[in-house]
């Protein structure tokens, strides 16, 4: 690793926190067709983001010169930091690479942490390699965004919002393992970061986390999940439950973070169990990923509805979150009440059906939307592949093209799925995969 | 050309099916099967049979230019594919070769008219010791059932003709949106005979409506289905013991192009077969090639037949294009080829990757690890080295017993080992290249019986 990548990532984490300090709620989007601002969603008119351009080119080189993998990639393809002349153009890796190379400017004795993807149990995982000042800019990436898309987005939208003084001691419930059974999973990491930030329990540094989390933080009732002798994800029913007994009894909302699939065990047991809460108003559910045949599939439209059904959590305060491990930065979809109440103050849907969900990064990061046929951007509101220029991913590779089919909406974009059967799997796989004549 | 409301898949789509609709279907097609179908004899019904292919083969045809005109639309398929596949299809609709599948699958060509003794002997009333004491009539099921998969028409076309042959009402079950083509071929024989036209229906829905099914499978003698093996399980359960079920699960097919065949102008000759089998029907069904295996040691190397298979799909991307794929498809594609680009970059030696230029339309992937992969098909296609066809052998054990095709292009001394080896292996058909999808008339599905599946024998002993 070198001192210019150390440099860059110093200061991009200042911009980042710099960002989350502009006072800002998600109802002042800067909003224009400019495609060199149109990801930008509330940095001040000074920020150093306004010229991604160079930003971008800068990390480029520098990956280019220390991640020795991705240079076979670009010099293949005869695009290289003399040719390159802006952001649009750096070569982007798919995440399906992350399996197969190492994608990183970190020495291997550099490497502290490394995220996997969490695919079946077949296939090789994605690897994310990391060290402390990765991690740095990862936790800024990934907790200001949160706070402004996710937090401040309920605190706008309740009636009786709460200061966020105050919002931060909300009671958190995650549905996932805890970091010291997941060690591996960039998403429990993004949740322990959030955790820690609203007032969790602190705990030890990552590289010492091993051994010594325990009773302090993360307890049982903010993450009630494990990990199954399968390696597969499971709740712990009662503890979730507690969580949510106890929520009610006291009146305090909850945030509830997740993966979908995990909503549906819960919502499933609750459903066998003929249970029903109704949360406190300004509780918020966080709901990420597919299902993974991790569950039962079902449209998120109607996981929502079941969501408010059983846990009396309006649409308005459930939102998506669009991650992946091969990212430092996430994605969350719009706050379902902006559309409303901007659009149609008469009729306001109750139900979440009736509103699209569009997703939105931070400014840090670009966004295209390419032709699956030519590779080229499309035009907004047809569908291609999500193609994503992550800053935050400092000491891997910025650019980075996902297998996820979305369509561009303004600066937003909207999820639409994931190329299948892309990857050449093992047989047993395959086959049943196969079409029939 | 509108097409008249004869069968449930001419309703208009906003036509919702009921149980007592699809009931009410069968019942109509066994009474009219009675009537009209059960007394035709085998040469009448080979007769109208035939006289509907010559009319698709011939280029005024209004069903052939429906297929054709709208085919794109509703199929995917482009105009040149569509009318390569479905005259390669009506091709085989001779005389000549409906005798052979008669005589293949029941011994003697009149089994299905008449009791026909094992040595070709008719017994006559009243006479007694003709060639053998026994005799034997085949009959067909009153209904028969198709539950057609999506990709290509060809299979339900031809489940249509042998029911017919066997004298069968038949009620065809097409997958959501896959109706256009086995709807225009019905309508064909609607239109040549009247009668023959009324025995059959053709329906579309999602498949898994379980009310529908039921009431379809109540009715039915025999089902035959191709699907996953999913669906084939959740219909085998929906079934009453009495019905006879035929499954087509998931199967998968090969080339193998022996060294010392590519030589000289042979070549070329042998990368346009492969090419054809690639192109034919955008390599979608169970008998297109997933992976080509190629001879090392020959003149040709297995780098070099791939790089000239990716020249010559760029040509037929020129004559006889993919067509449009939905997004998602041509997402798959890209995707995979991300993977093979990035492995190219940093193992040139292992793998190399051709791709058509700014578009999907074909991809031709090699690699030297021989182990057998799966294509996301759409005119993707792998090649790959092996010594031998043991080895190729060796390297698709993962998929032995699901595969249906082996295309060869073999010297013709070596033929009948190499194919012995095939068979004990566990491949149900071996063909020469550039003929996988292409399959005759006689084909035996999966390595099935035909018609002898589909009808029950009646022996008659003599005295």
């Amino acid at each position: 690793m070198t001192t210019e990548l150390s440099n860059f990532a110093a200061r991009l984490r200042e911009i980042i926190l710099s960002e989350g300090r502009v006072p800002r709620g998600p109802d002042s989007e800067l909003r224009t067709p400019n495609s060199e601002l149109r990801n930008h969603n509330g940095d001040s008119c000074n920020s150093p983001l306004r010229d991604f351009n160079s930003l971008a080119l800068e990390l480029f080189a520098l990956q280019f010169q220390h991640n020795a993998a991705y240079r076979k990639i670009c010099e293949a393809r005869g695009l290289t930091p003399e040719v390159v002349e802006h952001w649009t153009r750096i070569p982007a890796v798919p995440t399906s690479a992350f399996k197969e190379l190492e994608l990183t400017c970190l020495a291997p004795a550099e490497r502290t942490a490394v995220f996997h993807s969490s695919g079946t149990t077949e296939q090789k995982p994605s690897r994310h390699f990391h060290n402390a000042e990765s991690l740095a800019v990862y936790e800024a990436s990934l907790w200001v965004w949160f706070e402004k898309r996710f937090l401040r987005s309920a605190d706008s939208l309740s009636a009786s919002s709460e200061k966020r003084g105050q919002a931060v001691r909300a009671p958190l419930v995650i549905l996932t393992p805890s970091p010291m059974q997941a060690p591996h999973s960039s998403l429990v990491h993004m949740f322990e970061t959030v955790r820690q930030k609203l007032g969790g329990a602190s705990v030890p540094a990552l590289s010492s986390r091993r051994s010594r989390w325990g009773g302090e933080g993360g307890s049982r009732a903010e993450f009630p999940g494990s990990i199954a002798a399968d390696g597969s994800w499971v709740l712990d029913f009662d503890a979730a439950l507690k969580a949510l007994r106890e929520s009610c009894a006291n009146g305090k909302p909850l945030i509830m973070l997740g993966t979908a699939f995990s909503f549906v065990h819960l919502l499933d047991f609750l459903a066998e169990q003929d249970l029903r809460f109704q949360l406190p108003a300004g509780s918020q559910v966080m709901e990420t990923g597919g299902y993974k045949n991790r569950s039962r599939s079902l449209p998120k439209a109607e996981l929502h509805q079941l969501i408010t059904e059983r846990l009396g959590v309006p649409p308005s305060h459930i939102i998506c979150e669009y991650g992946m491990s091969e990212l430092s930065s996430q994605a969350y979809d719009r706050v379902a009440g902006d559309g409303w109440r901007v659009t149609d103050k008469d009729s306001t849907p109750r139900h979440s059906t009736l509103v699209t969900r569009h997703f939105l990064f931070p400014p840090w990061v670009r966004l295209q939307i390419v032709s699956p046929e030519t590779g080229y951007e499309v035009a907004e509101g047809e569908t291609g592949l999500i193609r994503v220029f992550d800053l935050a991913n400092v000491f891997s590779v910025m650019a980075i093209q996902t297998e996820d089919l979305g369509i561009r909406r303004a600066e937003h974009f909207e999820l639409i799925g994931r190329a299948a059967l892309a990857e050449p799997r093992g047989c047993s796989l395959m086959v049943a995969e196969t079409r029939k004549s | 050309m509108n097409l008249p409301n004869y069968f449930l898949a001419d309703l208009p789509p906003e036509a919702v099916l009921s149980p007592a609709m699809v009931t009410e279907a069968c019942r109509t097609l066994k009474r009219n099967r009675a009537q009209y179908l059960a007394q035709r004899s085998t040469a009448s019904l080979v007769g109208v049979l035939c006289d509907v292919a010559e009319a698709w083969l011939k280029p005024d045809n209004a069903f052939r230019r429906l297929a054709l005109e709208s085919g794109p639309e509703k199929t995917g398929f482009s105009q040149a594919t569509l009318q390569k596949g479905l005259d390669n299809f009506f091709h085989q609709f001779t005389p000549e070769n409906f005798h052979a599948l008669l005589v293949q699958e029941l011994g003697d060509a009149r089994r299905l008219d008449r009791f026909v003794a094992c040595g070709g002997d008719v017994p006559v009333a009243g006479v007694s010791g003709f060639g053998s004491n026994r005799a034997a009539l085949a009959v067909g099921p009153e209904l028969l059932v198709h539950i057609a998969a999506g990709n290509l028409p060809n299979p339900a076309l031809m489940s249509m003709v042998l029911g017919l042959l066997t004298r069968s009402a038949q009620f065809v079950k097409c997958a959501h949106a896959a109706a256009f083509l086995p709807r225009l071929f019905a309508h064909s024989i609607y239109d040549a005979d009247t009668k023959l036209g009324a025995c059959l229906e053709i329906a579309e829905w999602h498949g898994g409506n379980v009310e529908l099914e039921a009431a379809l499978f109540a009715e039915a003698d025999c089902v035959t289905a191709t699907g996953s093996d999913e669906t084939l399980a959740a219909i085998r359960l929906c079934l009453p013991v009495k019905t006879r079920f035929l499954s087509y699960g998931h199967r998968v097919s090969f080339g193998f192009v022996a060294g010392a065949v590519l030589h000289g102008s042979h070549t070329r000759q042998i990368i346009s077969r492969a090419a054809d089998d690639v192109v034919a029907w955008n390599q979608l069904g169970c008998l297109s090639p997933h992976v080509v295996y190629v001879q090392t040691g020959g003149e040709v190397s297995p780098e070099k037949f791939a790089e000239l298979l990716a020249d010559e799909l760029e040509r037929r991307e020129q004559t006889e294009p993919r067509g449009e794929l939905p997004a998602e498809h041509a997402a798959t594609i890209a995707s995979r080829r991300g993977i093979y680009e990035v492995r190219a970059a940093h193992s040139p030696e292992t793998t190399q990757h051709w791709c058509s230029r700014n578009s999907t339309a074909w991809t031709v992937v090699y690699e030297a690890d021989a182990r057998f992969q799966l294509s996301c098909l759409n005119r993707f296609i792998y090649v790959k080295g092996v010594r031998d066809l043991t080895e190729a052998l060796q390297n698709a054990e993962t998929v032995r017993g699901q595969v249906s095709t082996v295309g060869l292009a073999v010297p013709e001394h070596k033929l009948e080992e190499l194919a012995a080896q095939l068979a004990r292996w566990g491949a149900t058909r071996v063909c020469p290249l550039g003929r996988m999808q292409n399959p005759p008339l006689t084909w035996r599905h999966d390595g099935r019986p035909a018609l002898g599946d589909l009808v029950t024998w009646t022996d008659m002993e003599m005295g």
